[in-house]
């Protein structure tokens, strides 16, 4: 079936999301991954007019949450307006393990606090590699929020342009089991500077 | 010995940051603010005792580049020199933390690797 232009535009931002993280993972801890991930296109589940982001959904366990928005410009971040966002899942058991593995210093697994921090660690540099990314594929330069992060669930959802119904899941897996889950939903980025 | 006051409101890049600077024998004390706020209080506290800043971007309530703006202003403080480690690391976000403070220390991107933070920052610790 053919796909319309602003899915195609979606699916060109996960395409380039999925290579950013691998390149982080190897690049930072010689991680790769033990198949190709799986992309799941889905629709945003919305109320009060934020995304709702469950870890639960994802591992059925215990997970932790982080997400980040993007935003056009510094203005439409004062006016959290947000363009995109990008939201981190791992899965409680093995948040220490993964941050380990990509050279942070050990991690208290048993305190909630810092299991959070952590999540929201890993959110920000993804999030900034693709920010990266995305300026070095031809888009325009986009403001990035600080990382919220949460155990389980986002109590009061995630900020997202309300223009988007679409969001789509990426699966990575690690040492052949599913290990940590992305979703992005992006409006279309300016090109250009 | 004077201090080395790090901002990041990730506690576990702190840390990283910390770890990897004493690995590299890197003696200084270290101070911690999770946010513009809180570094600002600590600047005022201790701004005689700090050679270095070492500034994350992206933080609740101040972000870094709003520290930034406002630590340039004073005369006090202005003369510390700045290190950001950010994980938006663009040319343009450079050319903006540089337009803000054009006495910027350097500019390290997250994740970064521990070499290339000491290369940036050893010469402020002399």
């Amino acid at each position: 079936m053919a796909i319309s232009a602003k899915e195609q535009e979606l699916l060109s931002y996960v395409n380039l999301l999925v290579n950013t993280v691998k390149k982080l993972f190897r690049d930072r801890g010689e991680v790769e991954f033990s198949k190709d991930p799986i992309l799941t296109k889905r629709n945003i589940v919305e109320y009060n007019g934020r995304m709702r982001a469950d870890g639960m959904e994802k591992f059925n366990n215990p997970t932790f949450v982080a997400a980040i928005n993007f935003y056009v410009d510094a203005a439409a971040m004062a006016k959290h307006s947000a363009l995109g966002a990008l939201v981190v899942y791992v899965e409680q058991d093995y948040v220490a393990t993964m941050l380990k593995r990509l050279k942070y210093p050990p991690i208290d697994d048993e305190d909630n606090k810092a299991m959070c921090d952590a999540c929201g660690a890993l959110c920000n540099i993804i999030a900034g590699a693709f920010k990266s990314a995305l300026v070095a594929g031809g888009y325009k330069e986009l403001e990035m929020s600080h990382f919220s992060s949460y155990r389980n669930t986002a109590p009061n959802g995630v900020e997202f342009c309300f223009k988007e119904y679409d969001k789509y899941e990426i699966c990575f897996h690690i040492d052949n089991a599913k290990r940590l889950v992305l979703e992005l939903t992006m409006a279309p980025v300016p090109k250009g500077r | 010995m004077k201090k080395i006051l790090v901002i990041d409101d990730a506690d576990l890049e702190r840390e990283l940051l910390i770890e990897v600077l004493r690995g590299s024998g890197i003696k200084n004390e270290f101070l911690q603010a999770r946010d513009g706020d809180e570094a600002i209080e600590m600047l005022g506290l201790n701004h005689k005792d700090i050679c270095l800043i070492l500034l994350d971007w992206q933080m609740p309530k101040m972000s870094g580049m709003e520290f930034m703006e406002g630590v340039v202003k004073v005369p006090a403080v202005n003369q510390i020199p700045i290190v950001m480690v950010s994980a938006s690391g663009t040319d343009d976000n450079k050319k903006k933390a540089r337009d803000v403070n054009p006495q910027l220390g350097g500019y390290v991107v997250k994740p970064y690797k521990p070499e290339e933070l000491v290369n940036v920052i050893q010469e402020y610790l002399k």
